[in-house]
């Protein structure tokens, strides 16, 4: 679905070009080091700095070709929160990007426990609550988007959805965002800081470091705790987890 | 969370959001009929509503009506309106409700380049009155510009604070720029310009009000097309862009809107603070943060807010006036001010 080839990345240089795509009905991590890179490359892979892009293709299509209302109903993107002034009401904010109807919107509400903040105003919510509504705004534009379409639901761009939650929140918007990805055929990618979330839950995950990706494929092959050492500079030992990938623990 | 998906459903605006929005602005609208038919009456010129459709009146008092208190009104609705929407329309666009056009200086910039306008070439003709238009635009677009230059290379707070501190730079310096001009001007301009500097709506003749009458409801209509795009902004930029914004054309068709606007209220009836943040707020406080319903309500009531403040203007010291400049910052000042010491930016 998303396609990334060589050069074109070049005005960009905190960012080296790299190869690879993303499809539907996968959930791809993008891990790293604070600084690496994963916002830039999130935002470049949403169009945002569409003039540094090169090709980067979505459905086959340059991002470039595509009018910003017509790439809004194939790919959603959920920032880290950025404060307006004002104060929206939870049920109208999540609508912004598109209504999809108001039994979808009550669906997706509920599906990210915000019913009971619904009449509340968003300056009032914690960190981890902001971060559910705009998650639920995304899922709103791609969903008015989808009305006519059998085809697959869209692209999901998250950048660091769980940095707020408490770590019950972390479980199930992780399995949500896997559900999104098998049931709504979603491409889901995603920023995370939590490796073991990222080793848990994403089906791919890319390991960036100072501008580069140092290391792609399955969790398993990524995470190993060698390189984390070196990428990190963070001394780990892999605990043995039945029937799941080893959960990475720091060293005391 | 639950396992099901949501199925989509259709588009529509709930009924009751509808009937809010109607109300609202019906009522709005009624208020400012009723202040429009009080500033007809009232004052030594007035001629009720009443009187004027009856036709009996000496005709030198229709003339004098005609001439002089139509031409008012008018303008205190599009220069209400404009003030109080660009405003509305600038603190959207700067995602601030503390931006406003005399706060940033895009009203004192408009005001020096009208000043020096009148000063170089002090003609009375249509010559002199088109080119204090031009002036009073370039003079906003270029604070404008440059204020919004300065607030895209901050975030969060810092961008507050480079806001209101270049705000005040210029204020500064167009103040500067207006105590030089006194010195190059004649007595008679020098009159002229302080008159004029303290906003008052008190000059207007036709002349003027037809110019404000052609540029001033364009730029309303462009800032009211915009309002939708104006709520998507609120969610931040790149946000904004992956659900379908173009960011650069909203920024730019809403700096040129208010600038048009804001200059040919400068360059009519003087600098008239505050409405553009007195206004929306107030409204912000009852009918939400939505564009949508706020700008057309910040028109409507910075129209109501501007009418009934000339009227007041024309009234309180009979028979000479104050200017309604100095009414709208007695009341905005010390508004700004309580806002400041509540503390929280948001409303």
């Amino acid at each position: 679905m998303l396609s990334l080839h060589h050069a074109g990345l070049i005005d960009l240089p905190s960012l080296s070009p790299l190869h690879g795509d993303v499809t539907p009905g996968e959930v791809l991590a993008i891990v790293g080091p604070n600084g690496a890179g994963k916002t830039t490359l999130l935002t470049m892979l949403s169009g945002f700095r569409y003039s540094q892009l090169g090709p980067v293709t979505l459905d086959g299509w340059s991002l470039e070709a595509w009018t910003p209302a017509a790439l809004a109903g194939r790919r959603a993107l959920v920032a880290q929160f950025e404060p307006s002034g004002f104060d929206w009401r939870v049920r109208d904010l999540v609508v912004l990007g598109g209504d999809p109807g108001p039994e979808a919107v009550a669906e997706i509400i509920r599906q990210l426990e915000l019913a009971c903040l619904a009449e509340r105003g968003v300056l009032s919510l914690s960190g981890g609550e902001r971060q559910r509504v705009m998650v639920a705004r995304a899922l709103c534009q791609l969903a008015a988007a989808r009305r006519d379409q059998n085809r697959d639901g869209g692209l999901l761009l998250l950048d660091e959805p769980t940095s707020a939650l408490d770590i019950g929140q972390q479980q199930r918007m992780m399995r949500l965002l896997r559900r999104l990805a098998v049931e709504r055929h979603m491409a889901v990618v995603c920023v995370l800081h939590d490796l073991n979330l990222a080793a848990t839950y994403a089906d791919r995950v890319w390991l960036m470091a100072a501008g580069k990706r140092v290391a792609h494929g399955a969790p398993s092959q990524v995470l190993e705790v060698e390189r984390l050492a070196l990428t990190y500079r963070v001394e780990l030992q892999a605990l043995d987890r039945a029937g799941a990938a080893p959960w990475l623990a720091l060293k005391p | 969370m639950d396992m099901t998906l949501p199925r989509t459903g259709q588009n529509r605006v709930p009924r009751r959001r509808l009937r809010r929005r109607l109300g609202a602005l019906g009522g709005l609208s009624v208020a400012l009929l009723l202040a429009l038919a009080w500033a007809a009456a009232s004052g030594s010129l007035g001629l009720s509503p009443l009187e004027l459709v009856m036709g009996e009146v000496p005709a030198m008092d229709w003339q004098v009506w005609w001439q002089l208190r139509l031409p008012r009104l008018l303008l205190g609705v599009l220069v209400g309106a404009m003030l109080a929407g660009s405003g509305a329309a600038m603190q959207g666009l700067f995602r601030n409700p503390l931006a406003d056009p005399t706060l940033l200086g895009l009203a004192s910039g408009a005001g020096l380049c009208v000043a020096v306008w009148v000063v170089l070439f002090p003609a009375s003709d249509a010559f002199g009155l088109y080119g204090q238009f031009v002036a009073g635009f370039l003079g906003a677009l270029g604070v404008c510009l440059l204020v919004f230059g300065l607030a895209r290379r901050r975030v969060g707070n810092g961008a507050v604070l480079t806001l209101l501190l270049a705000g005040l730079a210029i204020n500064t310096l167009a103040g500067a720029g207006g105590g030089l001009l006194a010195f190059l001007a004649s007595d008679e301009q020098l009159r002229q310009l302080s008159l004029w500097g303290m906003g008052s709506l008190a000059h207007s003749l036709w002349g003027a009000t037809l110019v404000a009458l052609v540029l001033v409801p364009p730029a309303l209509l462009v800032l009211l097309r915009r309002s939708q795009d104006l709520d998507l902004l609120q969610l931040g930029e790149a946000t904004a862009h992956a659900a379908g914004l173009d960011g650069r054309r909203l920024t730019r068709q809403v700096v040129a809107a208010t600038s048009l606007g804001v200059g040919v209220c400068v360059a009519v009836s003087g600098i008239i603070g505050f409405l553009g943040l007195l206004v929306p707020h107030c409204l912000r406080l009852w009918l939400g943060p939505g564009h949508r319903l706020l700008l057309p309500a910040s028109m409507l009531g910075g129209a109501l807010l501007l009418v009934v403040a000339d009227g007041l203007a024309r009234v309180m010291a009979m028979p000479a006036e104050m200017p309604v400049g100095l009414l709208t910052s007695l009341l905005g000042g010390p508004y700004f001010l309580y806002l400041l010491l509540r503390g929280r930016q948001g409303c």
